[in-house]
């Protein structure tokens, strides 16, 4: 396969986000504007401006009319796709490291930072699809805060049942999103090593944690168990199950911090797949020159993108053998 | 012939045209549905190039959601605003081709190819069958390292009793007996110090020249053949730079005969070789 290189960006990647039909691909980055391209050809569709700092998070609404964006600048954007427009601007204390769209794109979360005597926060937005998409509510209908740690990546679960949230120790907790309890909350990684990503399966009945511990977990939404652990030699920014083939894909590499004494090889700058089921490494995709910080996965299986420390997003869309590979007894299955 | 005067011939129908004009385009339509197309253009040598494509067209029909037909039409905004349709180059390129075959012995797959391919690698492998041998007692270890190390001369010369010698040689370090301390070089009924530097080589003292002003880029095989005409060879040594394998510039020529040894004195002190004036000299005791 050949991977199209995307370099819109002048600074580290922070998030890449397909569109629910796949035909667009949002990044964001350290610099200050988020970029949407055309998955299919990698030609960039435009930018939308106006953030004033670093963007850590962006995600599309499934109906793929409005973007949303956190930043440190302490805001959370919501953006027309189509026309590039920023529609609304939500501030915030401090500065948002994750947004998630809730299924039905009614809801939007806001993981806010813990700084400055300000605790960290999951505030709930509602969101309207109304003609004139500037009419949005000003303040949150909900917020969590989370006292004992702070969450780092959030998301919903199937039906918007739960709010997932991995924090900065290493546990991952289920809040409800009507009362804003936390329902329970596991030390799934080790402690005191930050889960970095936190990304669920098309039907959001089970998700994938990344975490600082070398590890990736895939667990279930309903009841936080551990299904699978993934483990790597290197610590992971993120992870993200691919639909269609039964594989998750990890990415990571050494620290931003650790990068200039190490060669790439030692890196480990590469793209690893893991069977999802049998917890096996089946291959590794290399290319980046530095450490991968976002995967996205085409929502049909049939690409996927990496965004790295080195200001570039690549966009890899499988070939056959990618499809052909299976283990033994799925041939076996498939036969009978 | 008058009609012919004026018109140019067939063959240099396209000189008389203007230079920079190119012909124009064809396409012909083969009978098996495709296309050929005949183009012409300039290369960068601004020589004609004519370019034959032969194309056959697949229309692949794609079924796609509305909302993503309709996202197709969408105007560019932002930083693209305004600009063309399709990829810009300074914005996206392709990447080199990545053969991904997901496997599931990937592990050792991976492993097999950097030995392969790792310069490192191979050079282990090299190194793999290859034991350390001691040259005096023919143990596991380096020369340097032999516990004979001070007893005993190289392996070619017989070796007569290690064990014998050891014990000699422990005796002296105690001081034989006596209260006195004996010095290394006096152990062992007083051998001469050179010996356990030379070895076997210390008769040979006599009849080794030692050649200056060599070339860096000297072989052993070189300066042999060169000094092998005057009589038997027994030893060249060629002092060599450690890391860069390059010769220092000073050798050591032994001969069997010293008779030799001065007739290749006296013959090749002053010799050209490799760029060079050679100097040779008898080599002095280096004590």
């Amino acid at each position: 396969m050949r991977p199209i290189l995307l370099s819109g960006h002048e600074r580290s990647l922070n998030q890449i986000k397909f569109n629910r039909d796949g035909d667009l691909l949002f990044s964001v980055a350290k610099d200050k504007i988020v970029c949407a391209w055309w998955s299919a050809n990698g030609e960039r569709l435009g930018t939308y401006n106006g953030h004033q700092g670093a963007i850590w998070t962006v995600d599309v609404s499934p109906n793929t009319v409005i973007l949303a964006t956190g930043s440190a600048d302490n805001t959370v954007r919501l953006w027309n796709i189509k026309t590039g427009e920023c529609v609304k601007v939500w501030d915030f204390p401090t500065a948002v490291k994750r947004v998630a769209f809730s299924p039905d794109g009614s809801k939007l979360l806001a993981v806010t930072e813990k700084r400055m005597g300000f605790l960290g926060t999951i505030a709930v937005l509602d969101i309207a699809y109304g003609d004139n998409l500037n009419e949005q509510a000003d303040e949150p209908s909900l917020r969590i805060t989370c006292t004992e740690s702070k969450a780092t990546v959030a998301g919903w679960s199937f039906l918007a049942k739960y709010i997932i949230a991995g924090h900065e120790d290493g546990s991952v907790s289920q809040y409800d999103p009507k009362s804003g309890e936390q329902v329970e909350n596991i030390q799934a990684h080790e402690f005191d090593h930050q889960i970095n990503d936190l990304q669920f399966s098309p039907d959001r009945t089970h998700f994938i944690t990344a975490s600082k511990d070398k590890s990736a977990k895939l667990m279930s939404a309903r009841n936080l168990a551990i299904l699978k652990t993934y483990t790597s030699d290197t610590p992971l920014n993120t992870a993200t199950i691919t639909s269609k083939k039964d594989y998750v894909i990890l990415g990571g590499g050494q620290a931003a911090m650790d990068v200039t004494t190490t060669s790439a090889r030692q890196g480990k700058f590469e793209a690893r797949f893991y069977h999802k089921v049998f917890e096996d490494e089946i291959g590794r995709v290399r290319g980046h020159f530095g450490p991968l910080n976002t995967i996205d996965i085409h929502p049909a299986g049939t690409a996927y993108a990496s965004g790295g420390e080195d200001g570039y997003v690549r966009v890899h869309h499988f070939d056959k053998g990618y499809f052909d590979f299976m283990y033994e007894v799925e041939r076996e299955q498939l036969r009978k | 012939m008058s009609r012919l005067g004026n018109r140019a011939d067939w063959a240099d129908d396209e000189e008389f045209d203007d230079p920079s004009a190119l012909p124009a385009q064809q396409v012909i339509t083969n009978k098996d549905g495709t296309k050929t197309v005949i183009s012409y253009r300039f290369n960068d040598e601004n020589k004609k190039v004519k370019v034959t494509r032969r194309i056959k067209t697949t229309v692949v029909r794609e079924n796609v959601n509305p909302q993503v037909a309709e996202r197709r039409s969408w105007a560019k905004f932002g930083l693209e605003k305004g600009h063309a349709a399709g990829p810009s180059f300074d914005t996206t390129s392709v990447g080199e081709n990545i053969i991904f075959r997901p496997s599931i012995n990937w592990k050792a797959q991976a492993k097999e190819a950097e030995k392969d391919g790792g310069e490192k690698g191979s050079m282990k492998d090299q190194l793999k069958d290859k034991k350390v041998k001691c040259r005096i007692c023919s143990g596991e270890h380096f020369t340097a390292r032999c516990p004979f190390k001070d007893t005993m001369a190289p392996v070619e010369e017989p070796t007569s009793g290690a064990g014998g010698d050891a014990d000699e040689d422990k005796a002296g370090a105690l001081g034989s007996g006596s209260s006195s301390y004996v010095p290394p070089h006096l152990r062992k009924g007083g051998a001469g110090g050179g010996e356990k530097m030379g070895g076997r080589f210390e008769k040979d003292d006599l009849a080794t020249l030692r050649v200056t002003n060599v070339s860096e880029l000297a072989e052993e095989q070189e300066l042999r053949d060169l000094f092998e005409r005057f009589g038997r060879v027994t030893r060249v040594f060629l002092a060599r730079d450690r890391e860069t394998q390059r010769a220092k510039g000073f050798a050591f020529i032994s001969y069997a005969d010293r008779g030799d040894a001065a007739l290749a004195c006296e013959k090749v002190d002053g010799f050209g070789y490799r760029h060079l004036i050679l100097r040779v000299e008898f080599a002095k005791r280096s004590t």
